[in-house]
């Protein structure tokens, strides 16, 4: 009885367990597993990242105006989904250049809104994507 | 006129976390037939396998079958196919693989333990086992870079190495966790709530654990010696220290007494693997496409689980089936409910530390 009244006690004057999150940040590991990072000038484009990636969330689709690499033969434009991607790192080791056309860095996506036209605007990509094969 | 009455534990219950349905007929308080159904959350894993994904990307979606022992299904499918492909991964890599197996089921342990306590009433407990938990947590963080969905195990070996700055964090972390355990082993063998008052309750003999095909934790808190750890040799468990923990009540408190003693072997294990670690690769490349059948075994923080497999030698695999554990117990855990009362039911439930998103994947 006496014991656990000094312990409730002394729980008055304890740091607290959580911290106060918006104010103070969560500590963020720096080998955390965050965003695929890509580097087009670096780019052969051999589409092995796209292979690879096991949610299909890199997308290589034609466009009009492709960049002026000329590894780039088909005119393909890179696209990355970060709201399908689970960060597996499977990409990265596909690639015959990592570290200078594709990297993953430990930054987290930002949060969705409606304007990002996440969804529609994607299957629209992979609709292309399947006319294109 | 009928004498009893049926009363539903579930499919949604104060006590229960995920969907099951427990059917009992009731004489009085006292249950005299039990009937279980599972299939509430079916999500259709094994025919995702079959027919959206490639062979080497089952092991990301099979691990998303379960989130408390995603390693250890990711693991079995990867070892099938390692099978198939009769690939060779490093030492290194094994060992690797063993501490993550381990992690897997000390914080699964501790998640059922919490839940014990809460189902006893001892939320305090359970507001500290969780508030434990996160050493282990951070613990996979740190080798995995993320919190939950692991990733870590890739057809060939792992996909990430231990940085060396930290073990010694890891080491520390284990540290805490094994003074914490220490801690619990006193409270669940002296604390009325948590000794005493589940005593006798929940009983399995060892003849009918062993009649009822029960496995994991409940088996062996009935004294029945199974444990695929101590029956694969695929991966080096008996150089890491591993020993099988036993009991031979049969209730409650011995399933606990059985998870606790199982904790302090699992960070006995890591400790001993992250000693001794091998140098070596971590990855070994791997080409082929799986032809013919693969069965795998290992034992997840509730018992048994298996694959089977079959490939035709092309990128998509012709059949994936998972056993869980779970699923294989519910003879079992039927079989306890009877002769029990009632009021008992939750409690006895939350013993068998039942998952039910492995059962219904």
């Amino acid at each position: 009885m006496f014991t656990s009244f000094i312990k409730a006690l002394a729980n008055l004057f304890k740091k607290p367990q959580t911290i106060d999150y918006p104010v103070t940040p969560i500590a963020k590991d720096k080998e955390y597993r965050g965003l695929i990072e890509y580097g087009e000038e670096s780019c052969i484009y051999c589409l092995k990242c796209e292979h690879a990636c096991p949610p299909g969330a890199i997308l290589f689709v034609p466009v009009e105006n492709p960049s002026t690499n000329e590894k780039n033969k088909k005119g393909l434009a890179y696209n990355y989904n970060p709201y399908l991607c689970i960060y597996c790192g499977e990409c990265v080791r596909a690639c015959p250049k990592p570290e200078e056309a594709l990297w993953q860095s430990n930054k987290k996506p930002d949060v969705a809104v409606k304007s990002d036209n996440v969804n529609s605007g994607w299957f629209e990509l992979e609709k292309q994507h399947k006319e294109q094969l | 006129m009928k004498k009893t009455i049926n009363i539903p534990l579930g499919s949604q219950h104060i006590s229960l976390l995920e969907p099951v349905r427990f059917k009992f007929e009731c004489e009085n308080e006292k249950i005299i037939g039990v009937d279980a159904d599972v299939g509430f959350v079916h999500r259709g894993v094994e025919k995702a396998c079959t027919t959206s994904f490639k062979f080497d990307a089952i092991g990301y979606v099979v691990a998303r079958v379960c989130g408390l022992c995603a390693i250890t299904h990711s693991l079995t499918y990867t070892a099938a196919v390692e099978k198939l492909l009769g690939a060779q991964i490093t030492s290194k890599a094994k060992y690797l693989r063993i501490l993550l197996l381990e992690l897997d089921r000390i914080h699964s342990h501790m998640l059922c333990l919490s839940h014990t306590c809460e189902n006893a009433g001892f939320e305090a407990m359970f507001m500290r086992i969780m508030g434990d938990r996160e050493h282990i947590m951070e613990i996979q963080e740190l080798i995995t870079g993320n919190r939950v969905q692991f990733d870590y195990i890739s057809i060939g070996g792992v996909n990430r190495d231990l940085a060396p700055e930290s073990v010694q964090k890891i080491k520390e972390n284990l540290y805490i966790v094994k003074q914490k355990v220490q801690g619990y082993m006193d409270e669940f063998t002296n604390n009325w709530s948590l000794s005493l008052k589940f005593k006798g309750i929940g009983m399995l003999s060892l003849d009918d654990a062993y009649m009822y095909n029960a496995i994991g934790p409940l088996a062996r808190a009935s004294g029945l010696r199974i444990d695929v750890r101590n029956e694969i040799d695929y991966l080096p468990y008996h150089e890491v220290g591993y020993k099988m923990q036993t009991h031979t009540d049969g209730d409650i408190n011995a399933r606990n007494l059985v998870r606790l003693a199982e904790l302090v072997n699992s960070i006995e294990m890591c400790e001993n693997i992250l000693n001794g670690l091998p140098e070596g690769d971590i990855f070994t490349k791997i080409k082929g496409k799986p032809q013919g059948e693969a069965l795998m075994r290992f034992e997840a923080p509730r018992g048994e689980l298996m694959y089977y497999i079959k490939g035709n030698g092309s990128a998509m695999l012709e059949r994936v089936r998972i056993k869980t554990p779970t699923f294989s117990c519910i003879p079992a855990f039927s079989h306890i409910f009877l002769g029990g009362d009632y009021a008992d039911a939750p409690a006895v439930l939350a013993s068998f530390d039942p998952c039910m998103s492995c059962t219904a994947k």
